[in-house]
């Protein structure tokens, strides 16, 4: 038996990132309603596309420039007038 | 008021250097790209036609800036693609089957993704990414940049793009299913 989970695989990535044609949708659905490797792998990718944009939220939502940075910038544009 | 740099400064100035960070990850690095997004402004103030904001319009040059640092980065570090051989067959057998099943991840995302340790673990499953890989995971599933961006960042093509990404969340996955949900190389 010819399994297709290593392109179904490749199809869970890439409709993250654009939208699948017609007949890749057809061959998706019907692998994924069979096989629960596919399904396991895509509520992975899902999971870590969210945790990843999370992340991003928590590591970087909160920074700011230091004063010496702050002030660093104001003297450059006090150098142009 | 559009024509006063210090105002930016104050107003914008914050959102710009996160922006920033969380794309090149050097404080360093993000405080001169803003130095130079500044400059650039300045010289162009004249011409902002004030169709948009502030924020949008000064986002959208130190966007730029940042491209065209991540695109000399890549040619001077010499960072290679090598889409032609294909990692991705270690994770299938020949007939196409998973060579090692993933398992179902039996946790709620939404508190998987607030726990700092899950994040953590995360993160180190990405520093050990090939360096092109995990550039593109981060400007792209980390920082949300858009399809355009991350290729135009990297000077690649959507469907390498679309290779390398889909590359890294393999190693992604098997990585935090190892580390993270214990599950054994060799079970
Ligand atoms: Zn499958």
């Amino acid at each position: 038996m010819n399994h297709a989970c290593k392109e179904i695989s490749r199809l869970a990535s890439e409709s993250i990132e654009r939208e699948l044609s017609l007949w890749e949708r057809f061959r998706f659905h019907l692998h994924m309603a069979v096989c629960k490797h596919c399904r396991n792998f895509e509520q992975a990718i899902e999971l870590m596309h969210q945790a990843a944009a999370l992340m991003h939220q928590s590591r970087y939502g909160e920074i700011k420039l230091t004063d010496s940075q702050r002030n660093r910038l104001h003297k450059a544009m006090d150098e142009l007038n | 008021m559009h024509s006063d740099p210090h105002q930016w400064i104050n107003e914008h100035g914050d959102y710009l250097y996160r922006y920033a960070m969380s794309r090149v990850h050097s404080e360093e690095i993000a405080a001169d790209l803003l130095q130079e997004t500044l400059l650039a402004a300045w010289k162009s103030h004249t011409t902002f036609a004030g169709q948009s904001t502030i924020r949008t319009w000064l986002t959208g040059i130190l966007k730029h800036k940042i491209i065209d640092h991540i695109r000399k980065e890549i040619r001077e570090r010499n960072l290679s693609d090598n889409v032609s051989s294909d990692p991705t067959t270690a994770y299938f057998n020949n007939d196409g089957s998973w060579s090692e099943a993933p398992h179902a991840w039996n946790e709620n995302p939404e508190s998987l993704c607030r726990n700092e340790q899950f994040n953590n673990v995360l993160e180190k499953c990405v520093s050990k990414l090939p360096e092109k890989q995990r550039l593109i995971f981060r400007l792209r599933d980390i920082s949300g940049d858009d399809t355009e961006t991350v290729c135009k960042s990297c000077g690649i093509t959507a469907t390498n793009l679309h290779v390398l990404l889909h590359r890294a969340r393999l190693a992604l996955r098997k990585c935090l299913e190892i580390h993270w949900f214990g599950v054994g190389e060799n079970r």
